[in-house]
């Protein structure tokens, strides 16, 4: 072998790796020595990784990249601290002047790690940038569809119409959304009669635990009779049993005085 | 760094998934390629063929060695090639790995086989003829005329 140069079946096997060890150590030895041989193990090295290349391009595992990159910047940090990283030694030749290397691969490391540390941060904060943006859109357009709201509820120009069945004479409606967790209360009312100039409705929010009725606000309805009380200031977390109106003087009353002109109960749970 | 392995991961991935068959495995092997790049930068030279070219033989050669589950048997400079495929750009190599693709489909399915238990399943020559009951030469004869014939086919 060490006169004769290596066949070339040998050849392919051995840069295959798929020579039994045994003849490993002289076509060793002969590369070492021969030039023609390692030119031509180059060329197989070619042949091989064309094979290798030609396989079925598979996506990467989920997190690949940045694993990659976080063992990077570990082995970074480990370099910085004088630790050597737990890899298997590749620095079989040369030691002097890879000593050399590594010393300014350090500070390449060192530079290219600040630098995907600054990357990482600028993603987050700009991902971060983008839902508060998002998040503030969102709440502008709710802000603005609530107010639309109401505006058209509370619009002195809006035209209140109740329907009823045909040929019914309009009778006095009033129609109350609560939310006793925060105490809201949108009321609305139509056909109401209109009154003397010192009196006025009174709304009542008649609580569910057998309390007296709170004042849910003052108020008198325009020439077509419709009337609107929007969010009158009420406690907070008070369950209601029943809505009322009544006639009470134009500055309203302490207590509900009778007749009671609309009342409306709250449906109990499953109604 | 990242640009190298953008560029490359995949391919190295892929050679490695296709020896390992273990996507854990594989993304092991090429994140050990890469990492050896990145602590010894001047193992590959440009003077010694294409670095993708380089990289799917390095990725093939620990994939194999994974398998045998024994230390490398080369350190990374020991990988001397010489490519005449020209694949600078994704486009070319896409266009050369359907030209190699082709020409290995197009192999006796024997020298198919061959080269498949060879540089896949990382089997020794006799391993191979144990296994398929062939002789010692024509195993050898096999995997060389493939490579020739995927030579030829890729210089015309």
């Amino acid at each position: 072998m060490q006169d004769e140069h290596i066949p070339q079946e040998d050849m392919v096997l051995y840069a295959m790796q798929a020579m039994d060890s045994h003849e490993l150590a002289a076509v060793r030895l002969h590369l070492d020595r021969c030039a023609e041989c390692r030119r031509a193990l180059a060329e197989v090295n070619g042949d091989l990784a064309l094979v290798a290349m030609s396989v079925e391009p598979k996506r990467l595992p989920e997190g690949a990249r940045q694993r990659f990159v976080e063992r990077l910047a570990a082995d970074a940090e480990r370099a910085d601290k004088g630790v050597a990283a737990p890899v298997v030694s590749i620095a079989t030749k040369k030691p002097l002047r890879r000593a050399v290397v590594w010393i300014g691969w350090l500070a390449a490391a060192a530079s290219l790690l600040f630098a995907f540390s600054l990357e990482q941060k600028v993603r987050v904060l700009n991902d971060q940038l983008a839902q508060q943006q998002q998040a503030a859109a969102q709440q502008a357009a709710a802000n603005a569809r609530a107010q639309q709201v109401l505006d058209v509820l509370t619009a002195s120009t809006a035209k209140r119409v109740l329907l009823t069945a045909a040929k019914t004479k309009p009778e006095p409606t009033g129609r109350a959304v609560y939310l006793a967790e925060n105490g809201g209360l949108v009321f609305q009312a139509n056909d109401l009669a209109q009154l003397a100039q010192d009196k006025a409705y009174e709304l009542w929010v008649i609580p569910a635990n057998g309390q007296a009725p709170i004042a849910a606000g003052v108020f008198r309805p325009d020439a077509a009779g419709s009337a609107s009380v929007v969010l009158p200031p009420l406690p907070k977390g008070i369950p209601a049993k029943a809505f009322g109106v009544t006639i009470e003087k134009a500055a309203g009353s302490a207590a509900p005085t009778a007749p009671i002109i609309l009342m409306g109960a709250v449906p109990s749970a499953g109604e | 760094m990242t640009e190298l392995f953008d560029q490359y991961s995949g391919m190295v991935y892929s050679v490695a998934l296709r020896v390992l068959n273990d996507p854990g495995q594989a993304e092991d092997v090429m994140q050990e390629i890469f990492f050896q790049v990145w602590r010894n930068p001047d193992a590959f030279v440009a003077g010694r063929g294409s670095l993708g070219a380089w990289l799917a033989v390095m990725a093939r050669n620990r994939a194999i060695d994974s398998l045998r589950r024994r230390r490398p048997t080369d350190s990374v400079d020991d990988v001397v090639l010489v490519s005449q495929a020209d694949i600078g750009s994704e486009v070319e190599r896409n266009r050369m790995m359907e030209k190699v693709r082709g020409v290995l489909k197009g192999l006796p399915p024997e020298q198919q086989k061959s080269v498949e238990l060879a540089f896949f399943e990382g089997l020794t020559h006799s391993e191979i003829a144990a296994r398929t009951g062939d002789p010692l030469g024509t195993v050898k004869t096999r995997i060389r005329s493939a490579l020739m014939t995927l030579r030829k086919a890729i210089g015309a």
